[in-house]
């Protein structure tokens, strides 16, 4: 398997693929007019033509039969065009010491503070491949890329997990919230969403902050609570460093994970190494490794060995890489082999 | 006979009767032997002093049935809201929420915190024997307030307000106080209207909502809580309406009951009411009932009585009149229409 950029041959597959993920995954939306552009989009970006703030980089995960069997994206920067929402949860004490009395009320704060920092979003893997490190390979890759062209990139990479909704797709935050300010249904606003309106509809919120105390039990229930589905997600980023510090999505409540670049695992261990062909044993540590390069920006996993400034891989890794014993490679322990720090 | 006048200090034990069975909303009325009479003091400086324009003096008037000496009610004027603490309400306001992109342009109200009822002259302290109710008497203790802010004018501001007690269940529970209230002050709804009356209302600063609170997100119980006027209130409501009050976009922040206001100058019985010259008669050969107030400060009085009224002419009235009123021949007196 390899993490690339995207292709216009790409095409038919990444419409195969928005299919099997259905209507909830609203930013990889079924249409084939919508993916075309955005694909035309993503070879422009990484050949440099566009600037950091339209900056979409979609990769695809293809096996060695050239079967793309997955999808994940990374943008330069939220919010430079139009303005990028988030509600923070905060808190609102009201109090009265002469009463003895102390409410403690989590308040929703609108923001725009993610302005400027990358998104990774829009990663679907297909249900027949969701095996191996397939998983690690196509989101964790994305970090790596982030490590070899940070200059790229915010100083934050974030991540807005989808929040709970019912099996109809209705979101008991929105129906307590969104929907009083909208009139529509979930399923409408999460669709104009990912057809990337989104800055419209959020024009449509109030401004003011909200107290979460009048919002429905069910709906203070979900907040920032993420969609069961996303569960795996949470936990690779979660390893990465990513952390959940009160924003959330303005829509469905779903938490916005987020992490400073350089305190990323992947970005952090990363390290430019030199590639060597040889036979490294089954004992080896599988290594997420980058070809160093943008356009041609190749990301694989594989058992790997270092010596000194070298990276022993095999010869099929190398031919993946579509790299040259000699070239130099960037590259990861793909699992965390330490165990995670307790966090002061 | 009724007879409208000043509160005096003997009144304290029949005021606190009326304070513990006025309705619970009814804040300026506390249970509470020490603030009542410290009420009744201000109330005496307040009719004693020389006003040139409105401030901190609280006007409160009794109900007297001079045979038995008993307090059938009890009304106030606050010459101005807001003077000497803060006085607060709820504005209900539509904030627009449009996008011309997705061609969606409505109004979602809301409730915010505001002042902007201070500096107007407040009528509260309202509370009549249930018996009393929907008759003439009711109309007096109302009303004779009015007649007294047309006799004293400078003491009063431009708009006349009054909050009117919102909907609560026969076990005192008021939805709207549960749904927003309680969430701030932890306290059940009895309890906080009795604090206000006891308390300075700065706790109330202290534990209200700053941001404004989104009405379709209120339970619908709630939501029809807002403005609703508590049923044994609605008598205190009506009378005001034919006043010519009108509600407004400011609703009560315990209780969402509703807020009447009228410019001054229009309110019915300070526009059409009559001065006239009184005149000690005998029989009288009565066309109508009247309110009748005699125009004082100190020594104001008001009544109901059935006259012989003619416009321009002398009013008769018979020695009891007189007395409850006050008044001899020659005196001026004000009169308005039942």
């Amino acid at each position: 398997m390899i993490v690339r950029p995207v292709n216009v041959t790409d095409l038919p597959a990444l419409l195969a693929l928005a299919r099997q993920a259905g209507p909830g995954f609203t930013s990889l939306p079924a249409s084939e007019e919508r993916l075309a552009h955005r694909v035309r989009w993503a070879q422009r970006t990484f050949a440099e033509q566009v600037e950091r703030a339209d900056a979409d980089y979609l990769f695809v995960l293809e096996d060695d039969d050239r079967q793309v069997v997955g999808i994940s994206a990374l943008t330069g920067a939220v919010g430079l065009r139009e303005p990028w929402y988030n509600y923070r949860v905060g808190l609102t004490v009201s109090s009265s010491p002469d009463l003895g009395i102390q409410r403690q009320i989590p308040t929703l704060f609108l923001n725009n503070e993610m302005t400027g920092q990358s998104e990774i979003c829009s990663l679907f893997l297909h249900p027949d491949h969701r095996q191996g490190n397939n998983g690690r390979l196509l989101s964790l890759g994305r970090l790596l890329f982030v490590a070899e062209f940070a200059h790229l990139f915010g100083d934050k990479l974030i991540a807005e997990l989808r929040g709970s909704a019912d099996e109809k797709g209705s979101s008991p935050f929105w129906d307590s919230l969104g929907r009083h300010f909208f009139k529509m249904e979930f399923s409408h606003a999460d669709h104009l969403s990912g057809l990337g309106n989104k800055s419209f509809i959020a024009e449509l919120m109030p401004r003011q902050p909200l107290y979460t105390c009048l919002l429905t039990e069910q709906a203070r229930a979900v907040i920032g609570k993420a969609h069961p589905n996303t569960e795996q997600a949470m936990k690779i980023l979660t390893a990465e460093g990513f952390a959940h510090k009160g924003y959330i999505d303005i829509f469905d409540a779903g938490p916005v994970i987020e992490a400073p670049i350089s305190n990323i695992r992947t970005v952090r261990d990363s390290q430019p190494l030199v590639l060597a062909i040889g036979t490294p044993d089954d004992e080896a540590p599988v290594w997420l490794i980058h070809n160093r390069r943008l356009e041609n920006c190749r990301i694989t996993s594989a058992r790997a060995r270092q010596a000194g400034d070298s990276l022993i891989v095999d010869r099929l890794t190398a031919k993946r890489l579509q790299l040259q014993p000699g070239d130099s490679v960037r590259a990861v322990p793909l699992l965390n082999r330490q165990p995670q720090a307790v966090a002061a | 006979m009724l007879v409208l006048r000043p509160v005096e200090l003997t009144d304290l034990p029949q005021l606190q009767r009326l304070a513990r069975e006025s309705m619970v909303g009814v804040t300026s009325l506390p249970d509470d032997t020490e603030r009542l009479r410290r009420k009744i003091l201000d109330s005496g400086a307040a009719f004693a002093k020389d006003v040139q324009r409105n401030g901190p003096e609280n006007y409160i008037f009794v109900l007297e049935d001079p045979s038995t000496r008993r307090l059938a009610g009890c009304s106030e004027i606050l010459a101005t809201a807001g003077f000497s603490e803060p006085f607060y309400s709820l504005r209900n306001r539509h904030f627009t929420s449009a996008s011309r992109e997705l061609n969606i342009e409505h109004g979602v109200p809301a409730l915010s915190l505001c002042h902007d009822l201070s500096g107007h002259t407040l009528l509260r302290g309202f509370h009549i024997d249930t018996a009393l109710v929907r008759t003439p008497a009711s109309e007096l203790l109302s009303r004779a307030r009015l007649l007294f802010i047309a006799a004293h004018s400078q003491r009063f501001a431009d708009v006349v307000i009054t909050e009117i007690v919102g909907y609560s269940d026969d076990e005192g529970e008021s939805p709207f106080w549960d749904a927003v209230g309680k969430h701030f002050f932890d306290l059940p709804y009895a309890e906080a209207e009795r604090l206000c009356g006891l308390k300075s209302r700065t706790f109330l600063a202290e534990l209200m909502p700053q941001y404004p609170i989104y009405v379709p997100m209120l339970p619908q119980v709630a939501q029809d809580c807002i403005g609703r006027v508590h049923p044994d209130a609605r008598d205190a409501f009506d009378i005001l309406e034919r006043e010519g009050f009108e509600t407004n976009s400011y609703v009560d922040l315990f209780d969402g009951g509703p807020t009447l206001s009228a410019r001054t100058s229009n309110i019915r019985s300070i526009a059409q009411s009559q001065v006239g010259v009184a005149q000690s008669g005998l029989a009288i050969d009565a066309r109508g009932s009247y309110l009748v107030s005699n125009d004082s400060l100190q020594d104001y009085r008001a009544i109901v009585a059935d006259l012989d009224y003619r416009p321009g002419q002398p009013v008769t009235l018979n020695a009891q009149m007189c007395a409850a009123l006050k008044v001899t021949q020659g005196s001026p007196i004000r009169l308005i229409a039942l």
